[in-house]
């Protein structure tokens, strides 16, 4: 008995699937996973200091998303997905490329992301700032302050407490 | 031993990534000797290859594709015989491109349904060079998610199911379950690692395979 | 897949079970029957590995062992 699946169909969803991952089924067992129930359960927080620093930087630098997507070499979507859904992980070369983009450390950005374990406190700090912003408009004055706080604790250089 | 010939074929269609193309591929209807084969000269080398790439990155190992233990060959052993299970692959030029078991037995979790028959997806994977979430060239071909999924549910409808399937999903493709496919998030479930349960209704099952997304 | 066809004799207390069954389920005969052998299949090949079929009590954790004869 054969299914119905007409060429249209599976066009569409080609498209749709485009970059997204499947996958279903029990992780086989390995002793050194962490057990942390997945992927995916980063906190949300740290993620969100992410995706609110690049957002501010990219405003900083009169860019739309579109503009830096191409600026940094990076898919539209990661950026997009980055800036406003805090359950997003993100590729690997995109934080790389962001990270020469905005001049500040690649690993403290893996951090945030939840992609390594970040050891620093400076997740907390960069959370603290980002915590403090909001809006999406032209960056005020008090915006410009946090964006150059959060700047001092991602770049290289920071100076660890 | 495993069957040689699947017990149908239906023709599919894939997406080849870079050229935007769209590929003849087949569904086959039981995963057979020669997907364990492709499995097992393809899919593991190529996929050792790719972790070491991660490793050099140091990405940590709890974002490794988490379903790179998995043995088909054993899996496959276990239910080829059972009424209760199915498979199905995905063929494109001779080589296997997804693989997918199901359980015919289980039934609802969702709140207002329990009991109700579904299709439960035991394990959905495709091979390493079709995924994003490995390190280096980007995917080669797209769609085997869908296709499977359709199947899936075709397979349900044919059982009077009503198009009704659930499965547990790996964490790097919810976002395919709940936002492509249009499934609901149960929870995740402290009884099978943690992984989030989703199913498909009916409703949003008819929607999928007529339109492609569960709206 | 070929299909082959079978006639089934029961008595009128299964028929109405089966019926009852069918329509609680919202199931066919068909399909239900199907489901009952998967199911049956499923339990046969466990017992022949030597481990027992359950049925576990919600509230007070007591299990019940069914005896599959």
């Amino acid at each position: 008995m054969t299914f119905d699946i007409n060429k249209a169909w599976c066009q569409n969803a080609g498209a749709r699937e485009n970059s997204l991952d499947i996958g279903a089924g029990v992780i086989a067992a390995d002793p050194m996973f962490t057990h942390e129930g997945g992927a995916d359960e980063s906190p949300e927080a740290s993620r969100l200091a992410l995706g609110r620093f690049i957002n501010l930087m990219r405003r900083d630098q009169g860019l739309s998303i579109e503009a830096l997507a191409e600026k940094a070499d990076v898919e539209i979507g990661d950026l997009l997905s980055l800036e406003k859904n805090a359950n997003h992980l993100p590729d690997v070369r995109t934080l790389y490329q962001l990270s020469e983009v905005f001049g500040v450390s690649q690993e403290k950005l893996m951090g945030l992301s939840g992609l390594t374990h970040a050891n620093d406190d400076y997740v907390e700090e960069a959370v603290r700032y980002a915590a403090k912003s909001a809006s999406v408009e032209v960056l005020s004055e008090d915006e410009h302050m946090i964006l150059n706080g959060l700047i001092s604790v991602l770049s290289e250089n920071a100076k660890k407490k | 031993m495993s069957a040689t010939t699947p017990s149908d074929v239906t023709p599919v269609w894939l997406t080849e990534k870079s050229t935007k193309e769209t590929v003849d591929a087949e569904l086959w209807h039981g995963i057979v000797d020669k997907n364990l084969a492709d499995w097992e000269a393809e899919w593991i080398p190529d996929l050792q290859r790719r972790l070491k790439l991660l490793n050099q990155q140091k990405v940590e190992r709890r974002f490794w594709p988490q379903s790179r233990h998995w043995d088909w060959r054993e899996k496959l052993r276990e239910i080829e015989r059972r009424l209760a299970n199915l498979s199905f692959a995905i063929m494109v030029e001779d080589m296997t491109q997804a693989m997918m078991t199901i359980d015919l037995t289980k039934r609802s979790r969702m709140p207002g349904h329990e009991g109700q028959h579904l299709v439960y997806i035991d394990f959905l994977e495709a091979a390493p060079w079709n995924r994003n979430d490995l390190a280096e060239e980007p995917a080669k071909f797209s769609g085997c998610g869908s296709i499977l999924i359709n199947a899936a549910i075709q397979q349900s409808i044919l059982e009077g199911f009503k198009g009704r399937i659930g499965l547990h999903s790996l964490p790097q493709a919810n976002s395919f379950y709940a936002n492509a496919c249009g499934m609901t998030d149960l929870g995740q479930d402290a009884t099978y690692e943690n992984l989030r349960y989703f199913e498909l209704k009916p409703e949003k099952a008819r929607s999928f395979i007529e339109k492609g997304k569960g709206e | 897949m070929s299909k082959k066809t079978m006639t089934l004799n029961l008595t009128e207390a299964e028929m109405a079970v089966l019926e009852g069954l069918c329509e609680k389920k919202d199931l066919s005969k068909t399909v239900l029957l199907r489901q009952a052998l998967r199911l049956y299949q499923r339990v046969e090949e466990r017992l022949e590995r030597g481990d027992k079929l359950f049925f576990e009590d919600e509230a007070s954790k007591e299990k019940a062992e069914i005896m599959m004869l």
